[in-house]
């Protein structure tokens, strides 16, 4: 890393640069499309021109649109109190059930892992019957409980937990339990503490389940109070039209908090200092 | 391991409950729902293996769905693990371009990926579309992509590539921080290059973020739904029509629930099969 | 004396509010997912003319619509009333998702709107959903492309239709590719909904094909028979033999938005054009009527959407009351005004002049009057349509019409062999 470091760096850069064409294309077409004038999508798009991204004509009325004559500020705000409730009771949850399955054998254990894996290998179509008719026997249907609650256990977050969990020392454990620690102590603070990057991860992953859910909401908590995100940007879409100004733009704006948090965490990731604590 | 057995259960219940109440259940109730018949006005009658039957035994348009399903499935896989591998080593470096890189390749998880569809719709439109406006650039004839029988699967998995790999990225980056530096700095000084860094150390140190990510992504992606439902609704003839979506028009189009449940019985059953296999894979290539 | 008596009022008071809250009944609707804001006009309008009523509207994204519904309705009382796709209403009625409405409406009222619409909304002799908006479809036409062509424009008065024959000549003259790349720059002729039954049922039809047996519950014979077969075959040579219409559009909003650029010299499409092409600013177009085949029938495509109150409501009235305000003349004037579609009422024509004296409108009036035909009536709608659209689908993009017919028509009998 220290000869050639520079020209290392350079290159990178480069590759970098031009696989993120590929990306910064659409994307930007898209932003484009929000932020012109509401018409015709396909004006522009063909023959290519510089005005296909940088549009001559810009305007932020698509944007005041949905704030002010559709409230998309509800769904946000919905959208967002379902999430962080989620990963709130999510993380303890499940890092808890994936302790369990890395690092400790009990009986029935192989049958709870298979179980677990299986709850995210159904399509969700298939359950949706059922499950709504438990929520609406539970009373909770149209409460933000009926969101939250079927997503707080989840099969992908204990997998992930597990995985990381196995490969913290078994050294470190032991020698908390020596010290007379008792489990839920060594748990918050010898493992949470060293759980950064998967903890994150998690959340940014439950964040986004519950950010993209659409099918579950207009099914199981389909009052206008309680209209999450994802309904609200794919109401653009009609049977007879679709309202790319508004669809793009609401669906940029709706894109934000995901990537706002995942910003957020990044320093999560990029640590590069030892943090297992073993010498 | 640890031997105790209450411990462990006490860990373990809040989320296995959970999920029993939420998943598991409506999953054995759908299972049970693919061994009956429902009639029009809701009356289920016990019918056995027969819906099985008759997918394995009468429905071309279902062992045609096996073959799209399991044709995507080996190509979108491998690709966007791999894809996403590189992309996490690429980007973890402490230099600030980084951090705009990486933003850059999550942005397209963090739009939902009907929208992802409808904007590759127009994209790759077949007539019009940004694509073909930078190919005829290049002097390319302008290419069908969703609109040939030959071309829209690759361009589904196109799709997912673009939308998942900065997101599958993420679970890699995380990965990576578990590698102490001194791994590498050792191995620098041990002269060795570049590639048998990779092949030799990170990746084995990586093998269970890797078979997460595998198996995780291998499942998600059997389940793919928007972009064929907003793109080529199964077609063209039968091309993108995977087993996820023959399932859905059964549920919800011919009110077939017995042969829907029965199709995403079938679709689990794939997918713990790949999964296991996967797993070993992933166990016997770097012994963890 | 004072205290006590403002104590009395106080309590008599708040022993009475929860009787105001609990003496207004809340209506759960569920509706296609237009802009919120105009919908919500209309349901402020009813829940000032009711205040007795409180309704909860919830507006679902069209490509959720059908599977929101079905959820809900299989698990019991909810929603109260809901938006019905027309063709969808013997489905919902064999289901008992519908509420049969004949006794809140004496007979007199049910002439308020089309024929075709009524016999949609009816099955086995019973209504079950009342008409909401209505649609026809006819020939749009690019004045420019046509002038560029040297090509007189086609017909435009109500009732004076081209020969599908002389389309598919004028397409092919008005097909151009000037950069040679293999693409045409403009199309001759764009079908709206490209594989829709909606769409296409009526060239079958005006061949004097069938689309279903009169029962309702079995195609054999219908998809086979030669009139089908020569009107597909048209159909097929559109886009594979003659290559004037392009393949793979998606949906209605692509297929304007192709037509719209300027990129098709027709557009045979439905009557929401009519408001919607207004934003192409550089399109000149005008609208003849719907093509039928030589020596054929003319037929046209109707209806859209219905309103319908489920079968298990505990609040039969009230939702009868909604429905009744919302397919009423009022609020059909103010939905025409705010999003453009086809009145399912005649007398809306008449009350709004200005809008419908236009000869687009004319054009497509003399065809709701007189060669609408509804679509098939079975209670195995959805499966039907599907099957078909596929069929349609694969044959567009190059099938051989017959084999995939013939597989079509068993696949149909077969799901529709339930509903026997």
């Amino acid at each position: 890393m220290r000869k050639n470091g520079r020209l290392n760096t350079a290159v990178l850069f480069i590759v970098l640069s031009l696989i993120s064409l590929v990306y910064i294309i659409p994307l930007l077409w898209t932003a484009a499309s929000a932020i012109r004038p509401a018409g015709s999508i396909y004006q522009y798009a063909t023959p290519l021109t510089w005005e296909t991204f940088f549009p001559r004509e810009i305007t932020a009325d698509n944007f005041i649109h949905i704030f002010t004559r559709e409230d998309f500020g509800i769904p946000l705000a919905n959208s967002f109190i379902i999430a962080s409730a989620t990963i709130a009771f999510g993380v303890i949850v499940n890092s808890m059930a994936g302790f369990a399955l890395a690092r400790f054998s009990f009986p029935g254990k192989n049958l709870v892992f298979l179980l677990v894996l299986i709850t995210f290998m159904v399509p969700f179509e298939s359950i949706v019957i059922p499950l709504y008719i438990l929520v609406e026997k539970m009373g909770l249907i149209n409460t933000y409980a009926a969101l939250i609650l079927p997503a707080v256990g989840n099969g992908l977050a204990v997998f992930l937990f597990r995985q990381f969990f196995a490969e913290v020392p078994k050294e470190l454990l032991e020698a908390g339990r020596a010290d007379g620690a008792s489990w839920p102590r060594i748990y918050l603070q010898i493992l949470l503490p060293l759980s950064g990057p998967a903890i994150v991860t998690v959340m940014v992953m439950m964040f986004m389940f519950q950010w993209n859910a659409l099918f579950w909401p207009l099914v199981a908590a389909y009052s206008n109070r309680l209209q999450v995100v994802q309904v609200a940007v794919a109401s653009h879409r009609l049977t007879e039209e679709t309202h790319w100004a508004y669809l793009f733009g609401s669906a940029l704006v709706a894109s934000l908090p995901p990537m706002l948090l995942f910003l957020g965490l990044q320093r999560f990731y990029v640590r590069g200092i030892s943090k297992t604590g073993i010498r | 391991m640890f031997r105790e057995a209450k411990t462990g259960w006490a860990f373990v219940l809040p989320a296995f409950l959970l999920l029993c109440l939420f998943k598991i259940a409506p999953i054995f109730v759908s299972f049970a729902e693919s061994l009956q018949y429902t009639g029009i006005t809701g009356e289920k009658t016990f019918v056995g293996a027969e819906n099985y039957l008759f997918l394995f035994a009468e429905d071309p348009v279902f062992w045609n769905s096996v073959k799209v399903t399991l044709v995507y499935s080996l190509l979108v896989n491998p690709l966007v693990v791999v894809t996403a591998l590189v992309l996490a080593m690429l980007v973890n470096v402490r230099h600030k371009f980084a951090v705009f890189f990486r933003t850059l390749y999550f942005i397209p998880a963090a739009i939902s990926f009907a929208v992802v569809s409808v904007i590759w719709g127009i994209v790759l439109d077949p007539y019009y579309g940004l694509a073909n406006g930078f190919l005829a650039l290049l002097r390319i004839p302008p290419q069908p992509f969703f609109a040939s029988s030959g071309q829209a699967l690759l361009s589904l998995v196109f799709l997912i590539i673009w939308r998942s790999a900065g997101y599958w990225m993420i679970f890699f980056l995380a990965g990576l921080q578990g590698i102490p530096q001194e791994i590498f700095e050792a191995a620098e000084m041990d002269g060795v290059n570049r590639l048998q860094r990779i092949f030799r150390i990170t990746l084995p140190l990586l093998a269970r973020t890797i078979s997460f990510v595998l198996v995780t992504n291998t499942a998600l992606n059997f389940l793919t739904f928007a972009p064929v439902y907003i793109l080529t609704n199964g077609g063209p003839c039968g091309a993108t029509n995977i087993l996820m979506y023959e399932s859905y028009k059964s549920a919800f189009v011919n009110l077939d629930l017995g042969r829907a449940t029965a199709i995403s019985s079938v679709l689990l059953l794939i997918i713990l099969l790949f999964s296991a296999v996967e797993l070993k894979i992933t166990r016997a290539s770097f012994e963890y | 004396m004072k205290k006590a008596a403002s104590i009395f009022l106080l309590v008599l008071f708040s022993l009475l509010l929860p009787l105001c809250i609990f003496g207004e009944t809340k209506l759960e609707v569920v509706w296609m997912g237009w802009p919120k804001d105009k919908v919500m006009e209309l349901v402020e309008r009813f829940e000032a003319l009711n205040p007795d009523i409180d309704v909860d509207i919830q507006l679902v994204p069209f490509p959720k619509l059908f599977q929101t519904l079905e959820v809900r309705l299989s698990s019991g009382g909810t929603p109260d009333a809901y938006i019905v796709d027309g063709p969808l209403t013997s489905s919902y009625a064999v289901r008992e998702n519908l509420l049969p409405l004949n006794d809140y409406f004496s007979p007199g009222e049910l002439e308020s709107w089309f024929a075709s619409s009524i016999a949609a909304g009816t099955y086995k002799g019973k209504l079950y959903s009342v008409p909401y908006t209505n649609s026809s479809a006819g020939l749009y036409f690019n004045k420019k492309a046509f002038q560029a062509g040297g090509v007189p424009f086609p017909p435009q008065s109500p009732g004076d239709r081209l020969t599908w024959e002389q389309v598919s000549e004028l397409a092919r003259k008005l097909t151009e590719d000037s950069n040679g790349d293999g693409r045409p720059d403009t199309w001759g002729l764009i079908i709206e909904q490209i594989d829709r039954p909606y769409q296409l049922l009526p060239l079958i039809q005006s061949k004097g094909g069938r689309a279903i047996n009169p029962d309702g519950l079995s195609t054999a014979g219908c998809f086979t028979s030669s009139a089908f077969l020569e009107a597909t075959t048209f159909y097929w040579r559109l886009f594979n033999e003659w290559k004037v219409s392009p393949q793979g559009l998606k949906d209605s909003a692509q297929s304007r938005e192709y037509f719209g650029n300027g990129k098709s010299a027709m557009m045979l499409g439905a009557e929401w054009n009519i408001s919607r092409l207004a934003k192409f600013k550089d399109l000149d177009f005008g609208l003849s009527p719907h093509p039928m085949f030589a020596g054929g029938k003319a037929v046209t495509p109707t209806g859209s959407w219905h309103v319908g109150v489920n079968a298990r409501t505990s609040h039969p009235d009230e939702a009868v009351r909604f429905v009744k305000f919302m397919t009423g003349k009022e609020a059909s004037i103010t939905w025409h005004k705010l999003h453009g579609h086809a009145p399912a009422r005649p007398d809306v024509y008449e009350a709004l002049p200005e809008v419908f004296s236009s000869p687009l409108w004319q054009v497509l009036f003399y065809e709701m009057e007189n060669t609408a035909v509804p679509r098939p009536l079975t209670p195995g709608y959805l499966e039907y349509e599907l099957i078909l659209r596929e069929a349609f689908n694969s044959i567009h993009f190059g099938a051989d019409p017959k084999t995939t017919l013939e597989s079509a028509t068993q696949r149909i009998d077969r799901e529709l062999r339930k509903y026997r």
